[in-house]
């Protein structure tokens, strides 16, 4: 079979079987199955299938992602959150959108302590969007934000997947963490513009409710009671991560800890609340997981049959202009990551993407921070992104896919944007690496 | 029939339980092992081994529950699109085809169960792990999913609401 | 012409890989019109440890994968662990000629050849290592990773609790003082970055890595003895070129590292022999036990021994 025909197949059964409304976990287990008979030689195929799914759901990466959520579910089932967040929308009086604001600037600061896209996703899913839906709050104003930060928690450092890239491409670890920093920084200002746009746009997508006027010592009061505890928790965390206590994997544990103990401090803390945080962030958890189990195993099938190399092998093989082959190798990146996942794609694609890159001349950091980029807005490009599931198992029940789609685009507008401005400007990126 | 119906019910909510046990465990495990290295002591290899287990356990073990509960997300595109009576027969397709998949995942497991047992097969990390205590968990959990999503084919609750996304 | 398809354990980019590239270059170079391997990928097309499932399964023909990947299966790999010779010797004893025979029974799988060897592990620390009285490393206070190799020796040995750490997870890992000190086979380290952060190579070095090409016996036995003969030779070739090659790159290695300010730290008299003699005897008591629980038992255990063991060359 060639290699379209093979990629034809794939994708064409699992797009055709999740249009049709089967769960997507079962439809990536169907579509594996089908796979594993025709390319690796029938029945004994499917046993490899469970075997690579065994492999795939017993990493230790996969650790920090329910307790994150265990995290953000007990912050909302004590009422801490809501305490927290009413606190906040006093203290910022009457600007239109705060929390959307409070979003960016929140999931900017966990970004730069989680390295992973689904935890910062699953936290600030949970934690957020019920809380800014019972404020009035359209569902874009806080969907969007949170898919948009998830994504920054790959570029600022610390990331263990720049890490993974660097090593893999055999590039300057911390040159790739740095180059990571202005561009970061930049996509979470863009997010704010882009939010101030959207209140322009339309006034009632957050309400502009009146705050009644508070003394200043009311102020401080409110901030130290409720604010500066609840955020205690997360600086903690960053600072015994930062002295190297613990790993950024470890560092969920002790946030679910730390709010439990929060809770328990501020007498939050019953059966029911911890019951319902448990069973909350299992239920996503598992959603997510099973996905992954599907996921992980389609990728590789997508690599054993050779449809996702002879896709690669293809795109690269025109004779093209150097920001025409960047934009070749772009477009694959964003077509892979649709349906694969990430580290399988690096693997993939490492060794083709950067000897072609250093031929065209293009900075290897750059080039790197480039597929980074790639690599997080197909985590929530529409239709398949896992990031827009895991939102989609967060939030309120009545959320529709269209929804979390409608809400993403203007986001990933921002990175697709960012990325134009690298291409025009190399030194946002490379400016701060140049100077060790 | 009754008494079976119950078992099964049991059997369905226990090992969720134990699922969500895991999930505290993953905490308390990775609390434990930063405490004995930050206390100079070496943490015991088991507590990170267990974690890397735990997450498939867990997973597989709350994944009939969750279709109980239809957590597992589906797109309503096709489905809110049809008529009613269409889209109930439709729904109840895809539910027998979420059942064809899970038996022969199912059917699969309790083959490579079989042969992890005859092989005498482990799971190679710190420690040597008998494999088979891992794959259990595959025809145990197909199993019961393909039962949970029968349900959506035989009984009067189907899998698609048509409503949430009706006007997608 | 036949067609034998593969995967590899590691990464492309890693350096053992490439020495497996270029082996099935030489095959398919000389077996042009008669056998061709044909490579899939490597982790990401099917998973590190799932490989030996799949190539005994038949879903591959040929991978290429250290034998530790296998070890609950064919405890006798920790002959090629524990082994201070080289595949040359073991080819030319009859060492490996054993190792396929046990390949073939247990796992039904053909032995093709030992490639990399030659090469083997060294402790690399951050901090200056410590000794006690009698000039024995104290592991007390070290933050170890692990691996399934050397964790027999670590642990019952040294007596240290490993920390299981991916090898892509061990760069932040050392960078924020999570680990300080890891196992290491002499060459890559300077490609994995950690001697940004390592400062000390502890000799002597113990065990051997144990790479080797192994492939499905139903599908070797139906390929053309002509298809055969060359996967074999020049399989015996390259377990020749590869050690040779790999020497090379381990000098290089070791002079930019002490170019660097790498410090090497030599464990001396009594203190070297026991280091060593207890990296090779708690991982032949590991293997010896594992053999008996199998329904093969314990008979090869002292002819590998011998083959892949050579006390004279240890001094
Ligand atoms: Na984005
Ligand atoms: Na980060």
């Amino acid at each position: 079979m060639e290699w379209y025909e093979a990629l034809f197949l794939l994708l064409g059964t699992i797009v055709f079987l999740m249009a049709i409304g089967m769960p997507v976990s079962i439809a990536f287990l169907a579509a594996n199955i089908i796979g594993a008979w025709i390319f690796m030689g029938g029945e004994r195929g499917i046993g490899q299938l469970l075997n690579n799914g065994l492999g795939s759901l017993t990493k230790y990466a996969l650790v920090p992602i329910p307790l994150f959520l265990l995290m953000g579910e007990i912050f909302f089932h004590t009422g801490l959150g809501g305490r927290m967040f009413n606190a906040i929308d006093r203290l910022l009086g009457r600007l239109p959108g705060r929390l959307s604001y409070v979003t960016v600037l929140g999931g900017t600061a966990f970004s730069t302590l989680s390295g992973s896209s689904m935890g910062s996703t699953a936290l600030l899913g949970s934690l957020m969007v019920p809380e800014m839906n019972s404020r009035g709050y359209k569902k874009y104003m806080s969907i969007g934000p949170i898919l948009g930060t998830g994504g920054l928690a790959i570029i600022i450092p610390p990331s263990a997947l720049a890490v993974l890239l660097a090593t893999l491409a055999q590039i300057d670890v911390a040159g790739l963490l740095i180059a990571g920093v202005i561009p970061g920084l930049i996509l979470a200002a863009l997010y704010i513009a882009m939010i101030w746009l959207q209140t322009k746009i339309d006034p009632t997508a957050a309400p502009a409710y009146d705050v009644e006027p508070m003394s200043f010592g009311t102020k401080i009061k409110l901030l130290m009671t409720e604010v500066v505890p609840m955020v205690g928790v997360m600086v903690v965390i960053v600072v015994l991560m930062i002295n190297g206590i613990v790993t950024p994997s470890e560092a969920a544990a002790f946030g679910a800890f730390g709010v439990l103990i929060l809770a328990a401090v501020y007498g939050r803390l019953t059966w029911d609340a911890l019951r319902k945080s448990v069973t909350g962030a299992l239920r996503v958890t598992l959603m997510a997981y099973l996905i992954v189990f599907g996921s992980a195993t389609f990728s590789q099938l997508l690599a054993f049959s050779g449809a996702s190399r002879g896709l690669i092998g293809w795109a690269t093989s025109f004779d093209l202009a150097p920001l025409a082959m960047l934009l070749a190798m772009f477009a694959v990146l964003l077509l892979l990551g649709m349906f694969m996942e990430q580290i399988s794609i690096m693997l993939l694609t490492v060794p083709i993407f950067f000897p072609l890159a250093q031929t065209l001349g293009f900075d290897p950091i750059w080039f790197g921070l480039i597929m980074l980029l790639a690599l997080e807005i197909s985590f929530t490009t529409p239709p398949f992104g896992l990031l827009l599931f895991v939102m989609k198992g967060v939030a309120p029940p009545d959320t529709t896919m269209r929804e979390i789609y409608i809400s993403a685009m203007p986001f990933i507008l921002c990175s697709l944007f960012l990325v134009g401005l690298l291409i025009a400007f190399p030194g946002i990126a490379l400016w701060l690496p140049s100077l060790n | 029939m009754k008494y079976v119906a119950q078992a099964y019910t049991g059997l369905l909510y226990v090992i969720a339980a134990l699922a969500a046990a895991t999930l505290i465990w993953l905490m308390i495990s990775v609390i434990l092992s930063v405490l004995m290295r930050n206390l100079g002591l070496q943490p015991f290899a088991w507590l990170f081994t267990s974690a890397q287990y735990g997450i498939l356990y867990m997973t597989m073990l709350g994944a009939p529950w969750l279709v109980r509960e239809k957590g597992h997300v589906h797109i309503e595109l096709v489905t809110a699109a049809l008529p009613r009576t269409i889209r109930q027969v439709v729904s109840r397709l895809v539910a027998m085809a979420c059942v064809i998949v899970c038996l022969i995942l199912a059917w699969k497991g309790v083959e490579l169960l079989l042969t992890n047992i005859e092989r005498r097969d482990f799971d190679v990390r710190p420690y040597y792990y008998p494999r088979w205590l891992l794959t259990f968990v595959f025809p145990l959990s197909f199993g019961l999913m393909a039962i949970e999503f029968a349900r959506f084919v035989f009984e009067r609750e189907l899998m698609h609401s048509g409503e949430a996304g009706i006007h997608e | 012409e036949d067609t034998v398809t593969a995967v590899h354990a590691f990464p492309e980019t890693l350096i053992y890989t490439k020495s497996f590239l270029s082996f099935v270059d030489k095959v398919n170079e000389a077996g042009k019109g008669v056998v061709q391997i044909e490579v899939r990928g490597g982790p990401e097309a099917i998973g590190m440890f799932q490989q030996p499932d799949a190539v005994r399964d038949g879903i591959v023909d040929m991978v290429y994968t250290p034998g530790s990947f296998y070890g609950g299966a064919l405890p006798e790999k920790d002959a090629m662990v524990t082994s201070n010779l080289t595949a040359v010797e073991t080819r030319a004893n009859g060492g490996t000629a054993l190792m396929d025979q046990i390949h073939q029974e247990k796992m039904g799988l053909k032995y093709l050849g030992w490639f990399d060897s030659g090469v083997c592990y060294n402790l690399w620390t951050r901090d200056a290592p410590e000794f006690d009285a009698d000039g024995n490393l104290n592991v007390d206070g070290l933050k170890l990773r692990g691996n399934a190799v050397y964790n027999a020796f670590f642990s019952n040995y040294l007596n240290a609790q490993v920390i299981d750490l991916p090898t892509g997870e061990v760069y932040s890992a050392l960078q924020r003082g999570v680990v300080d000190a890891t196992g290491w086979t002499q060459i890559g380290l300077i490609d994995l970055k950690w001697n940004e952060f390592l400062n000390y190579r502890i000799e002597p070095c113990f065990f051997s890595t144990d790479l080797g090409v192994i492939v499905n016996n139903d599908k070797w036995n139906s390929l053309s003895p002509e298809a055969q003969k060359i996967l074999q030779n020049v399989a015996i070739q390259h377990e020749k070129d590869s050690v040779e090659a790999l020497r090379a790159k381990r000098d290089e290695d070791f002079a930019a590292l002490e170019a660097a300010g790498m410090q090497v730290v030599d464990l001396e008299g009594d203190a070297r022999v026991n280091y060593l003699a207890a990296a090779r005897e708690t991982t032949w008591e590991r293997m010896k036990t594992l053999m008996s629980e199998s329904p093969q038992g314990d008979g090869n255990y002292d002819t590998l021994i011998s083959l892949y063991y050579d006390p004279a060359a240890d001094r």
